[in-house]
Formats: structure tokens, C-alpha cells, sequence
């Protein structure tokens, strides 16, 4: 409600300042209105995403509110084949979507890396953090923590995990009880796992002794959030290791019964990367709804969508503010750079799988 | 062996009533000929005593052992009755061999592999086909098919062979071929039969009794000369043999004999009517009876000839008076024109 | 137009439609990068990269376990229930028939899904089964039960091409074997069955296929026993090496097609085969149905049981879901009652637009898509030339490439034909890529329709002076008009299920039911995901009860 009464707010005060999109905001460049006129005449912004359009509809909805003559055609697809088709049609010039929006941070960096992002400066990037924008192309949207979420009815409170040890030590203390119950996104399947793995090997030096704790106890790993949540939420397991805050929260709110931890000695946090592609038809449009979506006004729609705002000047449960205040500054956030194309190094990432699949049966 | 007994058999197909009441009886050695029309519920009958067909009322037995008794609720399956059926289309199983076809009976009812080939060949033998015995179906003659149906209805010695239209899909010259060949299998090895058709030459030459069906019901039985010199009714009259028909009014009967006038003139015959004087009656005269005279006389009638045809052993000619049209044999051609043709009394039946 | 033109403008087509794709995999897969990327050089390393991968061999003999467990549950019980269902007293046949074949039109995530529900480990009847007997006596999560849950949920196919064939077949042999003192089951082994084998076979062959490109049930069932097959495999290959990489994909997919091509050619022996079964047809009487007498009920029984198992417990799980907000261990479901889930779907519009794109291509999509099958059909009816041979190979090749595969080789066609470009991302691309990969079960829908109009008829229409397009015209089309409306049904009930080829084509406008719920899967959305499957069922519960309704009629 008060997001929307704001929104209603910068509605009115923008209508009150004037015929539409003369003036530039405040703080953004004088010229700013050229980009809107620009964007106006194209009338129109394609948007692939991984974020699923029931979540970003709002976002899409107030962003035609402000912008009204720009259609926007939202598609949701999952990382991989995102990844295919825009490259696909890249390569085909036919036309693509103009704005690329993804959870996969990796392969969105290889993308603007192998030279198919455009830069553009936004003028929010003041209010963003440092490992959020890279190459003035790539921009981090979100601040997603990486939470362990557990059934409150069959995980009694003294076993629940507050941080990695303790997940570590409660798999080593009752490994019977946990047979079986413990569930994570596969590395081997599932590009998040993936990504996942590396960031716990790096930032907690037990890594490998939890993975092997976990194969040791028959931890089952599948490839999408969805059947972890759902299978956690049914009790057929009841831990879950490493889950996008967003979903955690969204199935929280829902359901009673599933608690949310942010781990207490680190938290990973991702974020989902956009950029605007080379190839847009309508970059002007492109850079419009980049620059909203890292607005103070578009970062509050991402955060009442619960996919947590990354700026620290919002208020709310899925923001940046709510999430330091459980973890301090115990936050890693998963920088957008050069290093996260190591993990699609081929041969790191094979000798990464093999040593993986060994501690999956507890060598 | 005692007789097969159909009783009061009534059978009904959707709404229509196929069978209104039909009882047959077999004794042992006899072969009986179910006759009649497409239609008359003779097929449908051959399968409600092979246990295909459910009657809703009646009963079908061979002595004690009873197969059908709509009173009782007993409907033996068909696999039960142990009987030999001959289907019109020979329904040889296209994936199995003669051999096979003819031994799935006795492999059915567990007998040693010994016995069936020792069964087998014998039945084989007994049909002419001894030599085929590893060939499949599609590979066989027509004439061929059809006796490798026959031995494997024969081959485990059912009590009574049900034969339906057995003859039908072979052409006109095999067919009488293997009318010979049936009757004399049927006579040598002494079995008992139903031999389903539409040809009453058929059933004439096969059967020892024929029962002639006629939408459902009995038109008439009896042993074949009956039914073709003595018929009780129109139906089995016309039905039988190759017919004149006369449109007539009856103007007298009197001691078996009955008088009609046909074109003013009286034509006398064998009455088999209860009409009263005055109304139409039918008179029926075999072809083969009807002589031709040149001259007038009594069961005479004047008619023109319009167009003799050669047959070979004999020639057929054609007379007309005005709508009617009656046909005769001659031993040589006439001359078209005017003709006397005469009716023998003791040949035609007034209905 | 002269019928050779008409014969060779359709097969041009055909092969064009088909190929297109079909021969981009193939390029692909000797390249090293995407095909229309300039550094893309012709190289044998995806190949040799894929068949020294272990997990490759482990999904490939995984898959023909599963594709042959399969087709070995699938064909007896498809093939009895296909004697049980045509040829005996079965009691209340009318109204098992659609049932039977509702695991054909259900998509197999649903159906997978509804399974983890009802039957999971702490499934619904799982806990029940707990709380009686102390133990659950069945693991889903098994290779086996993959294996039992793809065989059961195919034995309609093989039903369908069994009781086709068996409807063909005079009753004459079955009664001949009968009155020799068969009782039904063993009319069943020794005369209808084997008489029919050819059909079984080809079905089984076809069973085999579609255990090559299984890919719902293993998605959702196998993910947590990490049992890989080709298809899932394909995700694995895409993130071992971190990209997405087109040619190794490509590999995979001809790797099937190297394996089912053969199956392909065996089908064509085993039609030739078939020629020995041409028996004389009796007289076209109204048969009885074979009495199973005391046999009836215990039958009846066994469909029923087996109705149950891959129909009731699946649909009764997903259901249930769509109604509740959590299940599970613990949870009393009364406590748990809501509608919400089916309120939100009507707050989004992409789903709205989803269902009723999906009946669209449905019933409008199905038409065409009919129109197309019999107008291929009728270029090969009745053409005494080796071109048919050809064309049966075709319309067999779409089937062996995993829908997810053929919708992406269907977008690169769309990218780079230049006069197809305008086709992308309308549901005319999702119309011609369904039309494609249903291609072979459209065929041989619309031409055993076909094979029952007598030659007679036809020849009959070129004696009185028709040329062989007006034949067509005014004899065959309307003889076989209630096949292809039956067609039709069939159709549009799979073209309302489809769920992997519409993935990459996916887009604001084209999105169908099928591919949302993959999608909406993926990111978590169970909630959506239940209600929208209990949608998905109820549209193609409706599209069944239409066949029934004309079933009748068609029959009769």
C-alpha cells in the first residue's frame, strides 16, 4: 500500500511538473528528455528475463505508467534459453530483445564480455554499489541473499542451522535423522549450483567437508527452486541449502510452515544482471527502464515484488537494509566482473565436477 | 450319439427379431440343410448353435448335455460345445500354417504332440491335401482353403459339423466340383451336419433334410424331394427350383384339384389353397414341366414366342401374352410365333 | 493441376518442412561453436567429446533400460486391453474408452508432478499407507518405478495402433478358434494378438521412440535420483561447460536419430510383414463381441486398476495441490483448504493469454494441422511409386528429435529463412512446429482412415469420368470426413498437452499452457503450476467428452 501511494505520489508530482518528459529528473543529465522523446518515437521495449513476468509485472505496469506510448513485451525464459535464443537471433539480425535480464550473472557477463551489451552510463549508478555495475554495461538490479530454508514443523528449533558450521556439525551429529532430507541446487545440472559451489569454496574453508557431509547423508540435488521449496514445504525433505531469498520469501509468505535463515557468518548474495543489447531496435526505451528499474521508484517495486532492492535508501523486507540488519556485514555479494567468467572456464569447471561428484559419495 | 435338438430357438439382433421360434432336430448321420433367403435367420442360426449368437428364448442340446436353455440361464460357452464350424470366409488363421490351423483343436483339448501330427495327417489325408501341410493359408487355392477349413472343423471329431455357406466364395465350376467332394466326404466318414445356404441345388445334393427358413420362422422341411415336388406354401414353391407363375382367378375346387381362369381360358392344378371362389390365386409350374404344343387343348395357353436361347444341353424359350411371361426347355429351337403352352395338371400347385 | 504435380508440390514440402530443421542439427553438430557464429570451424570435437563423456554413455544406457522397460509394459498390456476393449463384453466400454487414453492428452509433468504428490514420499496415500502399515511400500524415486510409471502411462499408444488393427480383422478367425475350443484369453495369445503382431510391433517400436525423448517424467521424477537420460542429459551438457553449446546438443540429438532411424526402417518390415495377414473378410455382419462371461468383471477389474494407478492417483495428487497452500508430513489438508491459487491465475496476464492461446492452437491449429496431414495423405494414397517410401521415412524423422531440440532447430529456421521471419513469434511459428513434430501420429491418424475407403469406390469415381484431384475432391475427402474429424480431436487433445516444443518459441503472445508450466516450474511457482495443470485437464477432460459425444456417432 505505501509503495503504491508513493508511486501515486512521483506520478502526480511528474504530472505537476509540467508537459511530460520535458524536464529531466533530478540529478540526471539535462539532456535526458532526448533519450524519452527518442524512446517514445521507438514505442516499444522487448525484455527477455529469467525473472517469471508474475513477479515483474509490476515492475513492467509502472514502468508504462511513467512512460505511457512505450509498449513493453515481457518474456520469461530460463537462463539457458535465454542464453540460446538471444544469440541465435544476434547472429540472425531479426530482431531481439532490446533488454536482458538474468539470474545466470555468468553467462549475462560472458554475453557483454563477448561484446553483445551496450554501455550506457546510467545516471543512477551513484546510488548503486561498486560490484554492481561493470563496464558501464552490465548492472546488478537486486540483492538477493542465498538463504537455507527448513520446514518449521519437522525441524525442531535447537537443529536449525543459524550458519554454514552449524549445517556442517548437524549433518556430522545426526546423520540419520537427516538421511535423505537435506536437498541443494545440483552443480553438475544446474548453472546456479554451480555458481553456488565456487562462492561457498571461496568464502567458507569447510566447504568441501560440507559438501561431503551432505553426499555422505544422501542429500538430493535437483535443478530447479520450485521442487526444492515444494519438496522442503512436504516434509520429504526439510532443509534446504542455498535458495534465492526472493523465492524463499515469496513461498514464505504463503506458507507458515517454511522458516528462512540467513546463514550468520556469510551470506551470498546474487543479483540479477541486466544489460542492453547491441542489437536493440530500441535502445533509447532500453535505457528508460534500465535507469527505472535502478530508480529509487523502480527499486521499490522490485522490492515489494520481494526480489530485494539492492539500494540502501529503501525500506521494506526485501531490501538491502533488511538484510544487513540480520547479517551486519556479513554480506558477500557475488561481484559482477571478469571473475565470474572464470567459472566457465571448461577445464576448471570439469576438474571442479569430478572432485564434486567424489565428495557426492563422501570421498 | 443323440440327436442335436434346437427348440423354440428366438434370437433378437439390436431391435430386429431374427429368429421368431425356430426348432430343428439332427440324428446322427444325417445332414440337415438350413435354405433360404439372405435375411431368413439361417446364418444367425448356425451360430447360436455354435455358441456365438445368444437366443433369448429356447434351447439347444445334444442328448443330456444341454448348450442352451434360455428357461434354465444355461449358455454354454463356445469353446465348450466342442462342435466344428466352417465359417463362409474359411477364417483360416492367416499366421499359422495348415498344419497349425488344423491342429490348434486337438492342441487345445492337450492331446500329445504324437497324436495331433498322427490326427492331423490323417484329416489331411482324408481331404487331399496331405502334401500341404507346411504351407500357410495365403499360399493355398481357394478350393484348397476351404477343405483345410472343413479338416480343421473335422479334425477333433466334433459330434456335429456346422458348415456355413461352406461353398459360396468359390466359383461356379469349382463349386460343383467340391459339392460332390463334400457330400461323399460327409457320406464316407458318416457325419452328422448343418450345412448353411442360399443355393437350394446345394441342398438338395448335400442334405438329407432340408429346413427351409423364411424371415425367421419354418416355411417348410422335410427331405429334399418333399420340399421340391410336394411344397406346402408359395414361398417354399417359388423358392425351389426354377418357377412359371400364373396370375389367376379361382373358379372351382374339387377333389385335390383346383381350376383358375387365366386369360379366360381354365387351367387346372394341384390345389393348395382354402380361398373361396373368385379371389386371385397363384399358380406355380417348374419350368422343366411346361411343355409346348402347337395346337390348342385343355391346360393349354395361347402365347407367342419371342426369343429362344441356346443353352447347350438344351434350349430355353421365352413366351409372352400380354404381362405375363413364361418360360419352358425345348430339345430344338421352334419358330417364333404362336404357341400352345400346356400346364401339366399333376405340375402345377395353385395357391 | 495433374495429379503428379500435386504428388510432388506436397512431398516437396513435406521434405522441406522436414528437413529444414533436421539438416541444421546435423551441420551443427560437426561444428565447434553455433552455426551462425563466424568463428565456427567443421571439426569432429563435439563428437569425440560427447562419447568420451561418462555421463553420456550412463544416460544412454539408462535411456534404452528405460525406452525398452518401457515398451515391455506398454505392449502386452496395450495390446490385451486393446482385445479386452474391441472384441470382448468388457461392462461399460463406452465410457472406459476416453478414459484409457487420457494419459495420452495429460502432459507428462503433470502427470509426474501429481505423482510426487499423491504417491511421493510423504505423498498423500504414502502417509496414509504409513499410518496402516508402518512402512511405505513403494519409492518413487526409483529407476524402476521411472521405468513402470513410462510403461503404464504408454500403454494407451499402444492401445490406440492395437485396437485399430483389431477392428480390421474379421471376427470370423477369432469365433473359428473359439468354436475349436479356445476360451478368450487364449483367442487372445493365439489368434487376435498374433494376427494383429505387426500393429503391436510398430506400436512397440514407437513406444521405444518415445522412450528415447522421455523427457517430463524423468524431469520431474528422476531429478532428485539424479537418473539421467539423453534428454535431461542435454541440460547436464549445457552447464559442464558453463555455455550452452549448440553442437554438442547436436550431437545428442543425432545420436538418437541414429538410433531410431533403424527402428524407423524396421517399421516398414514389419508393414511389408503384414501382407500375410490379408485375410477374406466375411460378410460385413454386425459381430457379437466374444463373451468373457465369468471373466467379465475380473477384466473389468484389471482396467480399472490400471485406470487408477496411471490416471486417478496422478490427477487426484495434482488436484489436491492446486487446492491446498502445503502438504505433506504433518499437515492436516482440511486446515490447508484454499482457492487462491486459481485467483491468482487470473491476476496474470500471460497465463491468461496462455490458456486461450492454447485452445486456439488447439482447436483452430488442429484443424489446419489435419488439413496438412491429409493433404500429404492424399498425395501418397493410392501412388504405386517409390516416393512413398520416402515420405513415410520423413514424416518419421520429427519424432525422433526431442520436442525441446525441434523447437529449437524450428527457431533457427524462423531466424534465418528469410521469408519465415515474420512467422517468429506468432503462434504460427508454435502452429508449424507442432504440426512437424506431431507430423508421423497425424499420418497415421488421417491414412488409417484413409486405408478404409474400398479402392472400388474410388475407381469407381475415374471410371465415371473424374480425374484423380476430383476423386479426391468428391469421394475420398467426404468418406473419410468423420475420420478426420475424429482426427481432429485426437489433435487438438495433443496439441493442448504439448509442453516441450513450444519452449524456446515461447514469447509475449505465443505462450501456451505446456510451456508456461515448464517454465513457471522452474522458477518455483508450484502454486501456478497445480492450478494451471488442473486447468490444462479440465480443457482436455472437455475435448474427451466431445469425443465421446461424437465417439458414439463415429462408431456407430
Amino acid at each position: 500500500m505505501r509503495n503504491l501511494l508513493s508511486a501515486t505520489v512521483i506520478a502526480a508530482a511528474l504530472s505537476l511538473a509540467g508537459p511530460a518528459f520535458a524536464q529531466a529528473p533530478a540529478g540526471y543529465p539535462a539532456d535526458y528528455g532526448k533519450i524519452v522523446e527518442a524512446a517514445k518515437k521507438e514505442g516499444k521495449l522487448v525484455i527477455y528475463s529469467t525473472t517469471d513476468a508474475v513477479s515483474a509485472n509490476p515492475l513492467v505496469k509502472d514502468f508504462e505508467a511513467l512512460y505511457p506510448g512505450i509498449k513493453v513485451e515481457y518474456s520469461d525464459l530460463n537462463s539457458t534459453e535465454l542464453y540460446n535464443r538471444f544469440i541465435a537471433e544476434a547472429a540472425s539480425n531479426n530482431g531481439t530483445a532490446d533488454l536482458l535480464w538474468s539470474s545466470a550473472m555468468d553467462l549475462q557477463v560472458k554475453l557483454v564480455n563477448d561484446g553483445q551489451g551496450l554501455a550506457y552510463p546510467s545516471p543512477e549508478i551513484k546510488a548503486l554499489p561498486k560490484w554492481a555495475v561493470w563496464k558501464d554495461s552490465a548492472y546488478g538490479t537486486t540483492y538477493e541473499p542465498t538463504a537455507i530454508v527448513y520446514n518449521k514443523r519437522l525441524v525442531p528449533e535447537a537443529d536449525v542451522p543459524k550458519d554454514h558450521t552449524a549445517l556442517l556439525k548437524l549433518l556430522e551429529a545426526k546423520p540419520d535423522v537427516y538421511k535423505g532430507k537435506v536437498t541443494a541446487y545440483d552443480p553438475e545440472r544446474s548453472g546456479v549450483g554451480f555458481l553456488f559451489c565456487n562462492e561457498d569454496i571461496k568464502n567458507f574453508p569447510a566447504a568441501w567437508d560440507l559438501f561431503k557431509a551432505m553426499g555422505k547423508t544422501g542429500a538430493k540435488f535437483y535443478t530447479s527452486a520450485g521442487a526444492m521449496m515444494e519438496r522442503v514445504a512436504s516434509g520429504e525433505h526439510t532443509i534446504a541449502y542455498g535458495i534465492f531469498g526472493s523465492y524463499a520469501l515469496a513461498r514464505s509468505r504463503k506458507d507458515p510452515n517454511v522458516g528462512i535463515v540467513l546463514p550468520s557468518d556469510y551470506t551470498m548474495v546474487t543479483s540479477r544482471v541486466a544489460f542492453i543489447s547491441k542489437h536493440a531496435k530500441s535502445p533509447n526505451a532500453a535505457k528508460l527502464f534500465l535507469d527505472y528499474m535502478l530508480s529509487k521508484r523502480g527499486q521499490e517495486v522490485v522490492a515489494k515484488a520481494d526480489l530485494y532492492t539492492l539500494r540502501d535508501d529503501i525500506e521494506g523486507e526485501a531490501t538491502l537494509k533488511a538484510v544487513t540488519k540480520v547479517i551486519g556485514d556479513r554480506a558477500r555479494p557475488v561481484p559482477i566482473d571478469q571473475t565470474l567468467l572464470e567459472t566457465l572456464d571448461q577445464t576448471k569447471r570439469l576438474a571442479f565436477l569430478s572432485k564434486w561428484q567424489k565428495a557426492k559419495k563422501g570421498e | 450319439m443323440a440327436d442335436l435338438i434346437v427348440k423354440d430357438l428366438k434370437l433378437r439382433l439390436g431391435d430386429n427379431e431374427i429368429l421368431k421360434g425356430v426348432s430343428v432336430s439332427v440324428t446322427p448321420g444325417q445332414v440337415v440343410a438350413l435354405l433360404g433367403p439372405s435375411g431368413s435367420g439361417k446364418t444367425t442360426l448356425l451360430r447360436a448353435v455354435a455358441g456365438l449368437e445368444v437366443p433369448f428364448a429356447g434351447s439347444i442340446s445334444i442328448g443330456d448335455n444341454v448348450f442352451f436353455d434360455a428357461a434354465r440361464k444355461i449358455d454354454l460357452a463356445a469353446e465348450k460345445r466342442g462342435l466344428g464350424l466352417v465359417f463362409q470366409s474359411y477364417a483360416l488363421w492367416p499366421h499359422r500354417t495348415v498344419f497349425d490351423n488344423v491342429g490348434y483343436g486337438l492342441k487345445l483339448r492337450n492331446r500329445p504332440a504324437a497324436e495331433i501330427k498322427e490326427r492331423v495327417e490323417k484329416t489331411l489325408g482324408q481331404i487331399g491335401l496331405g502334401h500341404l501341410a507346411e504351407r500357410f493359408p495365403h499360399q493355398l487355392s481357394g478350393g484348397q482353403q476351404q477343405r483345410v477349413a472343413i479338416a480343421r472343423a473335422l479334425v477333433y471329431e466334433p459330434p456335429v459339423i456346422l458348415l456355413d455357406e461352406p461353398l459360396s466364395n468359390l466359383d461356379a465350376k469349382l463349386r460343383e466340383e467340391a459339392r460332390a467332394w463334400l457330400r461323399t466326404l460327409i457320406v464316407t466318414l458318416g457325419l452328422s451336419a448343418i450345412h448353411v445356404t442360399h443355393d437350394q441345388v446345394e441342398a438338395m445334393a448335400i442334405a438329407d433334410k432340408i429346413v427351409l427358413l423364411n424371415a425367421g420362422t419354418i416355411a417348410q422341411e422335410g427331405p429334399p424331394t418333399a420340399l421340391y415336388n410336394d411344397p406346402q406354401s408359395l414361398f417354399t414353391a417359388e423358392f425351389m427350383g426354377s418357377n412359371n407363375r400364373l396370375d389367376g382367378t379361382l373358379v372351382d375346387v374339387s377333389g385335390g384339384k383346383a381350376t383358375m381362369e387365366v386369360f379366360g381360358e381354365k387351367i387346372t392344378g394341384l390345389a393348395r389353397t382354402t380361398a373361396a371362389k373368385g379371389s386371385k390365386v397363384v399358380g406355380i409350374s417348374r419350368l422343366e414341366r411346361v411343355h409346348c404344343s402347337s395346337t390348342p387343348g385343355p391346360n393349354r395357353l395361347k402365347m407367342e414366342l419371342k426369343a429362344p436361347m441356346y443353352l447347350g444341353e438344351r434350349w430355353e424359350l421365352v413366351f409372352t401374352r400380354e404381362h405375363l411371361t413364361v418360360r419352358a426347355y425345348a430339345n430344338a429351337p421352334l419358330q417364333p410365333g404362336e404357341h400352345y403352352v400346356e400346364f401339366p395338371q399333376d405340375a402345377l400347385w395353385v395357391f | 493441376m495433374p495429379i503428379v504435380v500435386y504428388r510432388f508440390l506436397v512431398l516437396g514440402i513435406t521434405t522441406l518442412a522436414v528437413a529444414m530443421p533436421l539438416s541444421l542439427v546435423f551441420y551443427q553438430s560437426f561444428l565447434t561453436a553455433p552455426f551462425f557464429d563466424p568463428s565456427a570451424k567443421a571439426s569432429f570435437a563435439a563428437y569425440s567429446f560427447v562419447f568420451s563423456d561418462d555421463d553420456f554413455w550412463q544416460a544412454f544406457w539408462t535411456t534404452i533400460a528405460i525406452a525398452s522397460g518401457m515398451a515391455a509394459i506398454a505392449v502386452p498390456l496395450g495390446a490385451l486391453l486393446a482385445f479386452l476393449m474391441v472384441r470382448t463384453d468388457v461392462p461399460g466400454k463406452k465410457y472406459l474408452e476416453p478414459l484409457l487414453l487420457i494419459p495420452i492428452f495429460v502432459s507428462a509433468v503433470v502427470i509426474a508432478f501429481g505423482y510426487v504428490v499423491a504417491i511421493g514420499p510423504v505423498g498423500i496415500f504414502s502417509t496414509l499407507a504409513k499410518e496402516v502399515l508402518g512402512f511405505v511400500p513403494w519409492n518413487l524415486y526409483s529407476l524402476w518405478s521411472l521405468i513402470i510409471i513410462a510403461g503404464l502411462t504408454h500403454v494407451p499408444h499402444v492401445y490406440l495402433y492395437s485396437a485399430a488393427a483389431l477392428r480390421g480383422l474379421s471376427t470370423d478367425l477369432e469365433e473359428a478358434a473359439r468354436v475349436s475350443g479356445a476360451n478368450p484369453f487364449q483367442v487372445a495369445i493365439n489368434v487376435s494378438l498374433p494376427m494383429i503382431m505387426p500393429a503391436i510391433l510398430f506400436a512397440g517400436v514407437l513406444v521405444f521412440f518415445l522412450g528415447f525423448e522421455l523427457f517430463g517424467l524423468p524431469l520431474v521424477l528422476g531429478d532428485p535420483q539424479d537418473v539421467l537420460v539423453l534428454a535431461t542429459y542435454l541440460y547436464k551438457l549445457t552447464n559442464k561447460l558453463g555455455v550452452p553449446s549448440y553442437q554438442l546438443m547436436a550431437v545428442v540429438v543425432v545420436v538418437i536419430i541414429g538410433v531410431t532411424a533403424p527402428l524407423v526402417f524396421m517399421q516398414r518390415l514389419l508393414l511389408r510383414q503384414a501382407q500375410r495377414y490379408i485375410s477374406v473378410r466375411g460378410k460385413g455382419q454386425k459381430t457379437q463381441p466374444l463373451r468373457l462371461r465369468s471373466w467379465r468383471w475380473f477384466a473389468f477389474g484389471v482396467i480399472v486398476l490400471w485406470l487408477v494407478v496411471t490416471v486417478v492417483v496422478p490427477l487426484f495428487g495434482i488436484t489436491l495441490r492446486s487446492f491446498v497452500v502445503t502438504w505433506g508430513e504433518g499437515v492436516k489438508l482440511r486446515d490447508v483448504l484454499t482457492l487462491d491459487h486459481y485467483r491468482e491465475l487470473m491476476d496474470y496476464p500471460n497465463v491468461i493469454r496462455g490458456i486461450i492461446n492454447t485452445f486456439g492452437i488447439g482447436v483452430i491449429g488442429g484443424a489446419l494441422a489435419v488439413a496438412c496431414y491429409t493433404a500429404i495423405a492424399l498425395a501418397v494414397h493410392r501412388w504405386n511409386s517409390g516416393w512413398t517410401r520416402l515420405v513415410d521415412y520423413i514424416v518419421m524423422v520429427p519424432r525422433a528429435m526431442p520436442g525441446l531440440i525441434a523447437g529449437l532447430a524450428l527457431l533457427w529456421v524462423f531466424l534465418f529463412v528469410p521469408f519465415l521471419s515474420p512467422l517468429k513469434s506468432t503462434m504460427g511459428s508454435i502452429w508449424l512446429a507442432y504440426t512437424i513434430v506431431w507430423l508421423a501420429y497425424g499420418m497415421r491418424l488421417v491414412s488409417g482412415t484413409l486405408l478404409q475407403v474400398g479402392p472400388e469406390l474410388e475407381e469407381a469415381g475415374r471410371v465415371s469420368g473424374a480425374s484423380d484431384l476430383q476423386v479426391k475432391r468428391d469421394i475420398t475427402i467426404p468418406l473419410i470426413k468423420y475420420g478426420m474429424l475424429a482426427s481432429w480431436l485426437l489433435i487438438f487433445l495433443i496439441f493442448v498437452r504439448e509442453y516441450s516444443t513450444g519452449i524456446y518459441l515461447l514469447g509475449p503472445g505465443t505462450e501456451v499452457i505446456g510451456s508456461l508450466l515448464v517454465s513457471l516450474w522452474g522458477t518455483g511457482a508450484v502454486d501456478l503450476v497445480s492450478a494451471l495443470s488442473v486447468v490444462n485437464v479440465v480443457m482436455i477432460g472437455a475435448g474427451l467428452a466431445v469425443a465421446i459425444r461424437l465417439g458414439v456417432r463415429l462408431h456407430g
